[in-house]
């Protein structure tokens, strides 16, 4: 260091600067020095990021066999959603290495799915899937999430088929047995006499949790594709302004306002959500098999009340269930080792060891059809009063429909849910409570948010050339 | 004359400021301007489509109900915020205010806590199971006990949240403008025979006026920047029929949640002039009447 600063005093004369000016020209040198000479750890091995603490408890157990038994080692990087995302999302931009295998929720693909298919950042993997016959052996809607333009870019980790969850014991009190019902408009019957101050407060209490808003744009989705609505079709096409997306509204929205009101605003992860539901303020629930889990862990008090029906359908005769949430494994562009990365996604997401655990510890069956007749689905989960809850989802598991992975989802989700809020504020102020009374305003809501969202879409120079 | 310095010597000294204002800033500005002028499509795929994503803007329902949102907010916060932030300070000057500093302590302290801690705070007291429907509804029984604040009351509850967070800060730049008011010419005032009225237009405030103006300024780029409290107050979203969307909100809609990134850039580009716009018009304000 005295070297360096004889060498700087050749240049600069001694007298030049303040006693402290030499000392902050001191700093500057020597952290910068520190900071250059610092070491860079070397990445070794493969690098796995993912979002879910759950899942990476879980994962630990597969990934310390594979280090054990095989080369090269997998480290694990348990990132935020967001975190991860961003990550992501600026090494596709840039071309800089992110982990080797990625695992990604539903709701952050579509970004890396947008623009021309050759520029997707994750290594597209349809023709190994068919050649290696894993695309025969897994749930065939599982796949749809991480499809583009025909295209798969991610091994499937779920199925995650929705049922409804009630408050038997409550619905058992009143005498009401909701599993006889077959249609939403039965249910909306059955509750009814349900709505009321049940606990003396003074405050009226409905049924079912849901509402506008951020909180259900999820849930939302989900009952348009249950009755075979949803916002764009397999080949990516809009289809916002549909009989069947109208239908769906106005009933949502006739059980939000009025004198037949049923619904409550009592959101998922929500300390005041979930002490409505332990007070039994709201008694139903829709319920991906992943959110069996979250509510036994976050509300135990209500093991052995809640039990699953497969969800009542828009037409008598109609599907049962639907789809909310999903996650894949994909392998970016930017790794080193695709082979080993793509041995060790198998390694996971076809183990048995692993089904068995997601199931037992979070009620998610694996999208592994040859695991579907193992005895742990079978089992009586005491949350649940006694019911072989993986049996229920997985009967109920080829009926899950198709969902779509256009970049513009999100945003046409946001803009229907949207409508939904200002239907429901129609109804209120025009007192028109009835489904079939709000079909036209729902309508021209769904037709001004499709104008919306065409717009945005037509605003993209690429999209005009694309077929 | 000779400083004694070589010539050389403020180059040197400025370079590594220079160098990271060349990176960290003017580059990304620059490239931010290009981009503006692009289309852009997931991670690769531009094509430069000059004002185009400006075009576009200037008939976007969105942005514009974004401008209008920000602006309620802006006004909001200036024509609420700084009077209080003002009487609070002038308040707290007063000598005979017993445990005054106790009290700026209290009232800065809100400055202190985190946006995001602050917009969680209030989301769970405008929630319809929260502290404000329990308060109301136990005053007056014929309140609605679940009465929807974040559906019905969406600026007013961003703008209160605003108020609770930003009141003690603006108010401690007041306080230290006050406290440099010349008590000469306040008691000459008053000698005068001018009544706390006159004292307070006549002498107060042409004496914090330049700490006025940059207050205004400041509140008002702040305001216009509003994006976390909204974001999580209003649950990730700009609230039911946007009533919450703000610029920069829309900004990280287009640009991190749609992905693009040129028209995310456009929108910046449009608020960067409506904040110097607005700089300006302020600092003629500002400066009418000052000689």
């Amino acid at each position: 260091m005295s070297r360096l600063f004889r060498l700087i005093f050749l240049f600069v004369p001694r007298e030049s600067l303040s006693v402290g000016g030499w000392i902050i020209v001191g700093l500057a040198l020597s952290s910068s020095i520190a900071v250059l000479s610092w070491p860079i750890p070397q990445r070794e091995g493969l690098e796995f990021w993912l979002f879910s603490k759950g899942h990476a408890e879980l994962y630990q157990v597969k990934t310390d066999q594979w280090n054990a038994q095989r080369d090269p080692d997998v480290h694990i990087s348990l990132l935020s959603n967001e975190s991860l995302q961003q990550r992501m999302l600026a090494s596709f931009l840039s071309d800089t290495p992110a982990a080797d295998v990625i695992e990604v929720e539903r709701n952050f693909v579509p970004q890396a799915f947008t623009g021309p298919i050759k520029d997707v950042g994750f290594i597209d993997l349809t023709d190994r899937l068919k050649e290696e016959g894993i695309y025969d052996q897994l749930n065939g809607p599982s796949f749809a999430p991480w499809t583009s333009r025909g295209r798969i870019f991610g091994l499937p980790h779920d199925v995650h088929p929705m049922m409804l969850a009630y408050r038997a014991d409550l619905f058992e009190a009143a005498g009401i047995d909701l599993t006889q019902v077959q249609t939403w408009d039965e249910f909306a019957e059955a509750v009814r006499p349900l709505v009321g101050d049940r606990n003396g407060d003074g405050i009226t209490d409905y049924v079912i949790s849901m509402w506008t808003g951020g909180g259900f744009r999820d849930q939302l989705e989900a009952l348009l594709l249950q009755a075979g609505g949803a916002l764009f079709d397999e080949a990516e096409r809009m289809q916002i302004n549909t009989e069947l997306n109208a239908r769906v509204l106005a009933t949502l929205a006739s059980w939000m306002v009025g004198p037949d009101r049923i619904a409550v605003d009592a959101p998922e992860f929500d300390p005041q959500g979930n002490q409505m539901r332990l007070d039994g303020r709201v008694l139903v629930a829709l319920m991906p098999d992943w959110l069996g889990g979250v509510w036994e862990m976050d509300m135990p008090a209500l093991s052995g009340k809640i039990k699953l029906m497969p969800l009542p359908a828009w037409e008598p005769g109609g599907r049962r269930t639907s789809v909310w949430g999903g996650t894949m494994l994909g392998i970016p562009k930017t790794t080193e080792d695709f082979d080993s990365a793509w041995t060790f996604a198998k390694h996971l997401y076809l183990s048995e060891e692993l089904a068995e655990g997601l199931y037992r510890k979070h009620y998610i069956i694996s999208p592994v059809k040859a695991f579907w007749d193992r005895s742990f689905y079978d089992e009586p989960v005491e949350f649940f009063g006694g019911q072989p809850v993986g049996r229920l989802y997985i009967d109920l598991a080829p009926q899950v429909p198709l969902r779509t992975s256009s970049p513009f989802n999100t945003y046409a989700k946001d803009r229907v849910a949207n409508a939904l809020y200002l239907l429901k504020e129609y109804a209120n102020e025009n007192q028109k409570y009835k489904p079939e009374e709000l079909m036209d305003e729902a309508h021209r809501l769904l037709k001004s948010s499709e104008d919306l969202v065409t717009r945005q879409v037509e605003r993209n120079v690429f999209l005009r050339s694309e077929p | 004359m000779n400083s004694g310095y070589p010539k050389w010597a403020p180059y040197v000294l400025v370079a590594p400021f220079v160098t990271v204002f060349a990176v960290f800033m003017a580059y990304p500005m620059l490239y931010s301007a290009v981009m503006a002028m692009q289309q852009t499509y997931g991670a690769k795929a531009s094509q430069f489509v000059f004002l185009q994503n400006f075009e576009y803007l200037l008939s976007d329902p969105f942005f514009w109900k974004a401008v209008r949102n920000t602006f309620v907010f802006a006004a909001g916060s200036v024509l609420i915020q700084l009077p209080l932030s003002l009487g609070l300070a002038m308040l707290l000057n007063q000598p005979q205010v017993r445990g005054r500093v106790i009290f700026r302590l209290i009232f800065f302290s809100p400055a202190l806590v985190g946006t995001v801690f602050i917009a969680m705070m209030f989301g769970l007291m405008f929630n319809k199971q929260g502290l404000v429907n329990f308060t109301l509804h136990g005053l007056f029984s014929g309140f609605d006990p679940v009465y929807p604040w974040l559906e019905q009351f969406v600026m007013g509850s961003l703008i209160i949240a605003s108020l609770w967070q930003y009141v003690g800060f603006n108010m401690i730049y007041f306080l230290a403008a006050l406290q440099n008011v010349s008590r000469d010419l306040s008691e000459a005032a008053m000698v005068d025979g001018a009544g706390p009225f006159a004292r307070f237009r006549n002498v107060t405030i042409p004496a914090i006026r330049p700490v006025a103006s940059f207050v205004v300024l400041l509140s008002l780029i702040g305001s216009f920047q509003l994006f976390e409290l909204a974001w999580v107050l209003l649950n990730n979203s700009g609230g039911p029929n946007d009533q919450g969307l703000t610029v920069v909100m829309y900004l990280y809609q287009n640009g991190f949640i749609s992905f693009d990134l040129g028209y995310a850039s456009a929108i910046g580009w449009a608020l960067a002039i409506l904040l110097m716009g607005f700089a300006l018009v302020q600092h003629r304000v500002s400066t009418i009447g000052e000689n």
